[in-house]
């Protein structure tokens, strides 16, 4: 298990405002907190500065999880997170760019994140300028028509500076089943890549082996929804359930609560 | 007066502003690429002819901004506002995004293709959001005008192009004014808004009593000067707003928010109530929407009786 600390930390924000999404968020904690120690040169001193590289939250109900990164990395306060879901706060269960430092993107209405960072990523390229561009959607987002609309731009316009992952935590499977999500994005002329959205090694390899990639890139990260906490793992109640007092201790406990 | 031509005003007013403002970009879907030949040839890289994934390009276009550029996006106006709302309402207005959008294909200017490729609700939706900024050109001059003084604002600036135009030759200094006072009179204030100021024109032609109508004309949401309005309804006591818009949200509402009651015997409202269903010529389309001549021409003569 990688990053339990980060895990406690968006269950204490979420059981504290009674709102937001823990599982979905535990679902990409580990992806968002890769990119940003391996992959995107985002700090805080940078944060304003056109030299930034750019993370875009397509699927914004896994807010809390970019929340706690950006607390690591300094881009947040502690004080910010106690805010959460307040009003006098910066954070809710859905990020705001206008609000937040860091959040690129007001998402939540999932397949606008997708295309906007197309067009950061087609702006980056007319301006000639080198920065990365990430965004992160999910499996239940590639039900959204616009997520196929933007696939299809990215390729036409030759976006290589754009990677996309996806959090294929099986949303999409109870819903309206996606079969041979590979085979799509590579239908659609992307290079495309799996790997385990939980594991560092394998994120790592992933990336190396997109590096030199000269089209739009996926990675298709296998994930489980609620990873971490064993009654919290899969599809159903949990999706937007807040934990009550004695759930919260069997969190803890599972997740070896720490002084945090 | 010549023949205007809003779209390939557009074109050259795009093209002037690209060879000063690298900012400038030009997102179309499928559209006006005739137009559009010249600012491709000299800016390839600033053009982009997407293709038919309004919504997609919409958000697109705020990626964009984002980063800053300026972007047009252009296309036909119920697939770029209502087809694309959400895309304008949280990835625009909800990040306080800039962006231009530029319509073709007002009301029922494609009367012969249907009600899919009718757009009435464009304005009222864009109005919602606020301090956007609604431009009704009607002429090239009044166009090119709004366009260049509002394009870098940070706002949403919705261009709304017809192909039916007033054509009726303003003045420079008429054309500086948010509430253009056309013809005086004395028994009824008329507010032709954007194009059917033409038709507002024919009526007081057919009118014997040269006094009878107050004209003003209206062409944008901006600043309205809605003291000239109430100062000839203080005189007239009855208002008529032509409007071919959809008949909530558009002009008329925006005066009557801001009328002296008191002052008004009747107010009455000419727009579109429903889809204009069925095909035909774009005057037919006026007609079966009482936006015609004749029929203004009949309810003035109502109020006045």
């Amino acid at each position: 298990m990688i990053n339990s600390d980060l895990r406690l930390k968006i269950v204490h924000l979420i059981t504290n405002a009674k709102e937001g999404h823990i599982p979905s968020s535990f679902s990409v904690v580990d992806i968002i907190n890769f990119v940003f120690e391996k992959q995107l040169n985002i700090n805080k001193r940078n944060i304003n500065s056109s030299k930034r590289d750019y993370f875009i939250l397509s699927k914004g109900h896994s807010a809390a999880a970019l929340y706690v990164v950006l607390n690591k990395f300094k881009i947040l306060k502690d004080k910010h997170l106690l805010g959460y879901g307040k009003s006098k706060g910066i954070l809710g269960g859905h990020p705001e760019t206008t609000k937040t430092p860091g959040v690129e993107a007001s998402t939540g209405s999932l397949g606008h994140g997708f295309p906007y960072a197309v067009g950061i990523a087609l702006g980056l390229k007319l301006s000639k300028k080198k920065n990365k561009v990430i965004t992160l959607i999910g499996d239940g987002e590639c039900h959204e028509g616009t997520i196929w609309e933007a696939a299809n731009i990215a390729v036409n316009q030759n976006l290589n500076n754009l990677t996309v992952i996806v959090d294929r935590n099986e949303s999409a499977i109870q819903l309206m089943k996606i079969e041979n999500l590979e085979k799509k994005w590579k239908a659609f002329g992307w290079d495309v890549i799996v790997a385990d959205g939980h594991s560092k090694k394998s994120l790592v390899k992933a990336f190396k082996k997109i590096k030199f990639s000269l089209k739009p890139k996926i990675i298709i990260a296998d994930t489980v929804k609620g990873k971490g906490v064993s009654f919290l793992e899969g599809h159903g109640a949990w999706h937007h359930k807040i934990p009550n007092k004695e759930e919260l201790k069997l969190i803890e406990k599972e997740l070896g609560k720490s002084n945090l | 007066m010549k023949m205007q031509n809003l779209r390939k005003k557009f074109a050259k007013v795009a093209l002037d502003l690209a060879k000063k403002d690298p900012r400038v970009v030009i997102i179309v879907a499928d559209i006006s690429h005739g137009v559009f030949a010249e600012f491709r040839k000299k800016f390839p890289n600033r053009y982009f002819n997407i293709g038919i994934c309004e919504p997609a390009i919409v958000s697109m276009a705020a990626g964009l901004s984002k980063v800053g550029f300026i972007p047009f996006v252009h296309t036909i106006a119920p697939f770029l506002i209502e087809r694309s709302y959400e895309q304008i309402k949280l990835d625009f207005a909800y990040q306080k995004l800039n962006v231009n959008l530029v319509s073709t294909g007002s009301s029922f200017d494609y009367s012969q293709l249907g009600c899919s490729h009718h757009c009435y609700s464009d304005v009222s939706l864009i109005k919602k959001f606020r301090g956007s900024q609604i431009f009704l050109p009607s002429s090239e001059l009044e166009l090119e005008g709004f366009i260049k003084r509002n394009y870098s604002k940070k706002k949403i600036n919705y261009f709304r192009l017809t192909d039916n135009p007033h054509g009726i030759k303003l003045g420079k200094k008429q054309l500086s004014e948010s509430c253009m006072s056309l013809s005086k009179g004395d028994k009824i204030t008329v507010v032709a808004v954007a194009n059917s100021l033409k038709n507002i024109m024919e009526v007081k032609d057919l009118i014997k009593n040269k006094n009878t109508l107050d004209i003003f004309y209206i062409n944008s949401n901006k600043n309205i000067d809605f003291n000239k309005i109430n100062k000839s309804v203080r005189k007239t006591k009855k208002l008529l707003v032509v409007e071919e818009l959809f008949y909530k949200g558009g002009i008329y509402e925006d005066i009557l928010m801001n009328l002296e009651l008191k002052n008004v015997q009747k107010s009455e409202h000419i727009a579109i109530k429903d889809f204009v269903h069925g095909y035909g010529s774009y005057e037919e389309m006026k007609k079966k929407s009482n936006l015609n001549t004749d029929s203004i021409l009949k309810k003035i003569k109502k109020i006045l009786k």
